[in-house]
């Protein structure tokens, strides 16, 4: 009898851990005394090619920030001004890198204060190795000074999470950190130390090893022939499909695979909010985003294609609008790494599970050449009524005070769209969605999933670290900015270049453009008595200036871009300005609003 | 309601039970009961847990979500009539002197259960079966004499397969565990 089970899940096939991770023996030292857990974390650290951390010290940590003091020319430690900066900062410098961003923290409050970047990163998919010191070993348990279960408190929203009681498991715990944290769906790794394993000496040689494989936790990235095949055939046979992509492009480096793709299929392609940037916004089959505040045509037509290709995206509520009433006619092909995501919210007729750019890769000749030009037209008919019904009076400059989409679009046409956009949460970060034509790959990074203020600031520094080449412009609302604005202290004392760009509407924008809609212009509680946004960066030590003049703003933003160093720009816009087209809450997608 | 009995094989960690509990009350499943033990490969636990829930795909996409955790080697879901499965429970009875004398022949031959403990007014009855065997017997102790502690096992089972479970576990050097 071989039945073993209705809902049996046997393991895929093993796949090896990402080539860049080179195997690391320690080097042949001379026999001398054993490492501390501190040291050998700062050894364990090097061997994971870290050369950047974001941190913040406490008496729980002490001893590794004493380790770290011996290796601060090789180790670049970045004091930030809270943890949640240190969170977001690492995120930012994940998302560029694709690697996993380091966080140093104390015990208790250090700890918890970096809890909604570890959330943020979880649900949006991101690399984060924490380290978080905790009380001495013969004192867990007992509510001693700064003592929190973090363990407890992170259990959910990381994707591991352990606990180091002695020094000689810092090599291997930390080599599983980085692999489990990298490989397969990406995700925040924890590690919680105790100042006893910081202290006390390893009882053996250090020696690091890069972890390949775990048994229990085997990433499939090469999806199975008979899924591919049965994916082809829908695709083969489809008469106006359509592809939906996520950030798992952008996670799997997959932007060459799909444009090759959807030019070999023709097929339309629209992104997720996450997932811009991954193919450029000029490319001719690229027809905007999807969701919530996503373009027209591309919300519409997800009811009038006959298949869906959905690449690395897990079909979220700000995606589908009411689910039970989305792409009912459609037949899904799902395309991602995590097998958990297949079925969750969307029933795919052929799941394809594997990495993106193995999947799209190893598509590709099993399709045929197609063109789907009356289909795409389609998409054009929308985009046309969209231009005309807000884009053109978004953009016409008629309004008396400036509106936040000539910010963006004069930015897209200065930067010539190559800039990388950290945007925070609100009416701003649709508005940067919506008016920013990117042209370059991996140039968005976000809080889609948790969708948190105060992520932009910190954020874009860490971009910016990672990515010292490129202009990095933070687009912030003046409520997000009042989340973190300390981190403009750790931008200046960096001397990051950060570009700032504070949208201020004295409102909690997106809040009130609710209220209005749905609460009859009850607006609670969303206006605020702003700072001088300005004249705080300056007392940071950072240039900048406000526009409230649309005449002065080309101009404003030529002074932002061709300033040496980091500079903010407050930018006085209308105060009631709504954000269309929109997916009402609970609506069907097709059930969008243009006004 | 449809009962389903989950077993998921893990490498032996603390704090792991904590992990795949929250799996189940982030999904306001409640769990009816729940047992743990290492496996016949050393450093291999096995959980045992039944829940009941109307809908099949929603237990299916459940059982995604464990298999999830990094510790997790491999989840099975099953229905009743795919496995062999048992509680264990034990009967503390008030049996004082003058007390109605204890039926043990019907408790033996009839409920199959055995008084494992005498004590100087009480006796303890262990009983094994499912859970419906164990209620049974419950009643019929309950008339007879006054239960003065009750308490039933979680399920255990195994699969109705030719190999055992562990068979499908990742290959490892298992070795290194024994
Ligand atoms: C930490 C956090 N608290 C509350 C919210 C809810 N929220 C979403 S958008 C928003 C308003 C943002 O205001 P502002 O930064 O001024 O941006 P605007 O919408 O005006 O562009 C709020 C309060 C949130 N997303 N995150």
């Amino acid at each position: 009898m071989e039945t073993v089970s209705v809902l049996s899940d046997i393991q895929p096939a093993v796949e090896t851990a990402p080539a860049d991770r080179q195997d690391f023996a320690s080097p042949p030292q001379p026999a001398i005394l054993p490492l501390s857990g501190s040291e050998a974390l700062m050894r364990s650290l090097l061997a994971e090619g870290v050369d950047t951390i974001f941190g913040y010290p406490g008496g729980a940590i002490m001893p590794v920030y004493d380790a770290l003091y011996d290796y601060q020319d090789r180790i670049n430690h970045i004091l930030v001004r809270h943890e949640q900066g240190a969170g977001h900062a690492a995120q930012g410098y994940a998302r560029m890198q694709g690697r996993a961003g380091v966080c140093l923290v104390t015990s208790g409050p250090g700890a918890t204060n970096l809890v909604t970047a570890i959330a943020d990163a979880l649900i949006d998919s991101t690399p984060m190795v924490c380290i978080v010191g905790q009380v001495a070993k013969r004192l867990l348990g007992t509510d001693a000074f700064q003592e929190a279960d973090v363990m407890g408190v992170t259990m959910p929203i990381t994707k591991w999470n352990y606990q180091i009681t002695n020094a000689d498991e810092v090599p291997e715990v930390i080599s599983k950190a980085f692999y489990i944290a990298q490989s397969g769906r990406p995700g925040p790794v924890l590690i919680d130390i105790t100042k006893s394993a910081q202290l006390e000496l390893m009882t053996r040689p250090f020696h690091y090893e890069c972890c390949q494989s775990i048994i229990s936790y085997r990433p499939r990235l090469v999806p199975k022939t008979e899924q591919l095949e049965a994916a082809a055939k829908l695709i083969n046979g489809a008469k106006r499909p359509y592809m939906l992509v996520g950030h798992g492009v952008q996670i799997a480096k997959a932007e060459d695979e799909l444009r090759q793709f959807a030019e070999k299929t023709g097929i339309p392609v629209a992104t997720t909010l996450l997932g811009q940037s991954t193919i450029s916004t000029g490319h001719p089959l690229y027809v905007g985003w999807l969701g919530m505040h996503g373009n027209y045509g591309p919300n519409v037509l997800t009811d009038q294609a006959d298949v869906i290709i959905a690449v690395g995206m897990r079909f979220d509520d700000r995606v589908t609008g009411d689910a039970s009433k989305y792409i009912r006619q459609a037949k899904v092909v799902h395309i991602e790494i995590d097998p958990a995501e297949i079925d969750k919210i969307i029933r795919a007729d052929a799941p394809v599970v594997g990495d993106a750019k193995a999947a799209l890769k190893a598509l590709l000749p099993l399709v045929n050449a197609n063109d789907h030009t009356v289909w795409r037209n389609e998409f054009r008919k929308y985009d046309a009524i969209e231009h005309e019904k807000i884009t053109v009076p978004s953009l016409s400059g008629d309004s008396e005070k400036i509106q936040m989409g000539e910010v963006i679009d004069l930015l897209s046409k200065k930067t010539n769209g190559e800039a990388v956009l950290v945007t925070d949460v609100g009416q701003h970060q649709m508005m940067a969605s919506r008016y920013y034509k990117f042209q370059r790959p991996n140039s968005l990074v976000t809080s889609g999933g948790m969708g948190t203020m105060g992520f932009a600031l910190p954020a874009a520094f860490g971009a910016q670290v990672a990515a010292p080449d490129r202009t990095v412009v933070a687009i912030i609302g003046d409520g997000c900015f009042q989340m973190t604005l300390q981190e403009l202290g750790t931008i200046v004392q960096n001397k990051q270049p950060v570009k700032a760009i504070i949208l201020n509407n004295n409102f909690l924008g997106m809040v009130r453009q609710w209220q209005q809609l749905f609460h009859q212009r009850r607006y609670s509680f969303v206006e605020l008595q702003n700072p001088d946004f300005v004249t705080i960066a300056k007392g940071f030590g950072m240039d900048g200036h406000t526009c409230a003049d649309r005449t002065t703003l080309a101009e404003s933003l030529d002074t932002l871009l061709a300033h040496d160093g980091p500079y903010l720009l407050e930018v006085i816009v209308e105060k009631e300005e709504n954000v269309f087209p929109m997916v009402p809450a609970g609506a069907s997608v097709a059930q969008i609003r243009l006004s | 309601m449809t009962t389903y009995t989950i077993c998921v094989f893990t490498s032996n960690t603390i704090g792991l039970l904590n992990r795949i509990t929250i799996v189940f009350t982030r999904r306001r499943i409640n769990i009816e009961s729940l047992t743990v033990s290492e496996t016949e490969r050393k450093g291999v636990s096995r959980f045992t847990i039944v829940i009941k829930h109307e809908s099949r795909e929603e237990v299916e996409k459940l059982v995604r979500q464990i298999r999830k955790i990094v510790e997790v080697m491999a989840v099975f879901g099953y229905l009743n009539d795919e496995i062999v499965y048992n509680e264990i429970a034990l009967f503390k009875i008030s049996t004082p002197l003058g007390a109605k004398p204890l039926d043990v022949e019907t408790i033996n031959k009839e409920y199959k259960a055995w008084v494992v403990y005498w004590g100087l007014d009480y006796v303890v009855i262990e009983k094994t079966g499912v859970e419906a065997e164990i209620f049974d017997f419950f009643q019929f102790l309950r008339h007879q004499h006054e239960i003065l502690e009750f308490v039933r096992s979680g399920r255990v089972a195994v699969g109705k397969t030719e190999k055992g479970l562990v068979e499908y576990l990742p290959e490892a050097e298992w070795a290194y565990y024994l």
